[in-house]
């Protein structure tokens, strides 16, 4: 395994483990969303690091390349196409959220998931 | 007649667009919407079964590792997604029909968001592809989190937060699985993961792909509402309107069994797979029932007592033979059925009452006779009681149990629908049968005829599949075979 490969690893794992503990032990639902969202970039990551290929060129057969020499030394184009797929859906989902945050920002007047997503049934009870 | 597979999730998807681009024409919406809707279960009805190749990439050899594999995304139409799609449609029918009725002014964004939910949980349960399924898995979700923004309940948002944040977790953690079995097969194709697999190329003892089951496994917890996303799950059926619940929990039944069907074809030479789905599944019968026992709120209830059903699906499948496999599909079927009669029926007096505490509630068969048997039919088929559909699929689920020597299971099952159904007649009793509260009227409001005809026809099917079984538990016995 190249050393860049392996960096990229490293990379997307740590960015996964910081993601997970900021979306459960952090308060702020904002920066709970950006660890959401590192979680997501450390599994898109790790996925483009699975199609890296050391002294690989980019998967597109030009007019004129040898064919069985494109064979050897393009990189696995799958996962590049699979990542900007995630990559649009994880944006979609983000926004969502975002979306969403902003109505329930206004409605509390704070970001603190301990206050705006209680259980429901002791905010209704407090409420009442 | 291959070429209508597709059909099936472009034309939902596509109406979906239609529809939020023009709703501003009112009348036209609900005109194509109901067309749309109308033509759903009809499409897998008139296909024939097959393979549809995106792109006409049908499957090639390679040369030099002398196997075949897919090029392109597959859809695979059997006998089990004729059957799941075909009751999907009906439901998104029913359901469109009743909202369609209901409001004056239709909400193109609310329509699109059922359209758009239907088609993700039809290209999952079609899909061959494991990360196309993934795709849809999350337009699924955003779907699910619309439906349930989109009502007019209280704290409707923060359940619908709740939701996505949990289900951001779980997305990533699929899609790293995904990965995992990308970086050990080379592959998203599911047949191709199986048969890297089944053919010794992959080790299926190494931890990466351990890990792979894991990471998918977490995924499929979250889309099934399984432990510990039982009480998520339940929470987001109360939020959402009660027609609306019953389309989501379909969505919820259908997106479980697609992704427990390619974990099972991907890892079923792994014993501890089939202990972990056995082991949640359990777990999910006795909270969901335990939860469902202690709710005042009807809706939430209905939801727990669903993620008890869902159990008993996952059980089946847990079991891993092909009789126990048939006997959970075919639970999965009844419950997709059964659950929405609840939703709609209790719909309906949420509709007639404003009201969903049991405890406020009372003397509601004098008033509402038709809805009030056709519930207590529906929570009798799903308590299990003979000679209804929910019947027939927890007998064979029994006796699948006993057949795998588990006689344990089988007196667990049994005890889990015995609860079911005093959880049920509990709550009946309480709406319907004791002395209407002085403070409730009832006199002014009606059930909507809509609702009343959507409850009659799934009541249908529920008697026909409990008195003729075999109408569907061959066909789906046989597609087990194919996948064994």
């Amino acid at each position: 395994m190249a050393q860049t490969q392996l960096a990229i690893l490293f990379t997307s794992a740590a960015l996964v483990v910081i993601g997970l503990y900021s979306a459960i032990f952090i308060d702020n639902i904002i920066k709970k969303i950006i660890g959401i969202s590192f979680i997501e970039e450390g599994a898109n990551l790790f996925i483009v690091a699975i199609g890296y290929k050391p002294g690989g060129v980019v998967p597109i057969l030009m007019p004129g390349m040898d064919t069985s020499w494109f064979a050897t030394n393009a990189a696995y184009p799958l996962p590049f196409g699979l990542v900007l797929t995630s990559i649009v859906i994880g944006a979609s989902t983000l926004a969502v959220m975002l979306a969403l945050v902003m109505v329930l920002y206004r409605r509390y007047g704070t970001l603190s998931t301990s206050v705006m997503l209680a259980d429901t049934s002791k905010q209704e009870e407090y409420d009442e | 007649m291959n070429e209508l597979i597709p059909l099936m999730v472009i034309v939902p998807l596509m109406a979906a667009l239609l529809i939020s681009a023009f709703s501003k024409f009112n009348k036209a919406t609900k005109v194509f919407a109901f067309v749309v809707a109308l033509c759903l279960p009809v499409i897998p009805i008139a296909s024939h079964y097959g393979l549809h190749y995106f792109g006409g990439y049908a499957p090639v050899m390679d040369n030099v590792t002398n196997v075949m594999y897919h090029p392109a995304i597959t859809y695979s139409f059997t006998f089990l997604q004729q059957i799941f799609i075909a009751m999907l449609g009906l439901l998104t029918f029913l359901v469109v029909f009743i909202y369609l009725t209901k409001y004056k002014k239709v909400s193109g964004p609310y329509l699109f968001l059922l359209f758009l939910g239907t088609a993700a949980v039809t290209a999952m349960l079609l899909t061959d592809d494991i990360f196309h399924m993934f795709v849809f898995f999350e337009i699924l979700a955003l779907a699910q989190v619309g439906i349930v923004a989109a009502s007019s309940i209280d704290y409707s948002y923060e359940m619908a937060l709740k939701y996505m944040v949990l289900g951001s977790i779980g997305s990533p953690m699929m899609l790293l699985g995904i990965g995992f079995l990308l970086a050990l097969t080379g592959s998203v194709n599911v047949t191709d993961i199986a048969a890297a697999v089944h053919n010794g190329l992959v080790d299926a003892t190494s931890p990466v792909f351990l890990l792979s089951l894991g990471l998918i496994f977490f995924g499929w917890l979250y889309a099934s509402g399984l432990p510990p996303f039982h009480t998520i799950k339940s929470g987001i059926y109360s939020k959402a309107e009660p027609h609306g619940a019953a389309l989501l929990q379909s969505f919820t039944v259908v997106s479980m069994i697609s992704i427990v069907l390619i974990m099972f074809r991907i890892y079923s030479s792994l014993p501890i797979f089939e202990v972990l789905v056995v082991f949640f599944s359990i777990l999910a019968m006795i909270l969901g029932v335990s939860l469902a026992l202690t709710q005042t709120d009807f809706r939430r209830m209905i939801g727990f007592l669903a993620v008890g059903e869902l159990g008993f699906i996952g059980l089946g499948i847990g079991l891993g033979t092909q009789y126990a496999i048939t006997a959970g599909l075919f639970q999965a079927l009844n419950e997709i059925i059964i659950t929405a009669l609840l939703f709609i029926g209790f719909g309906a007096i949420v509709n007639a009452t404003d009201e969903v505490d049991t405890r406020k509630l009372g003397g509601l068969l004098a008033y509402h006779p038709k809805v009030s048997i056709m519930l207590l039919i529906a929570g009798l088929a799903m308590a299990g009681v003979p000679p209804l559909s929910g019947f027939q699929s927890k007998l064979m689920l029994v006796q699948a149990s006993l057949n795998c020597g588990f006689p344990e299971i089988s007196i667990l099952a049994i005890m889990v629908s015995i609860a079911t159904f005093v959880v049920f007649v509990k709550t009946y009793y309480t709406m319907f049968l004791k002395p209407k509260p002085n403070e409730l009227e009832l006199e002014k409001k009606e059930v909507p005829r809509t609702m009343i005809f959507a409850m009659g026809v799934l009541l249908i099917i529920v008697i026909l599949l409990g008195v003729f079984p075999d109408i569907v538990t061959a066909g789906i016995s046989n597609f087990v075979g194919g996948i064994l």
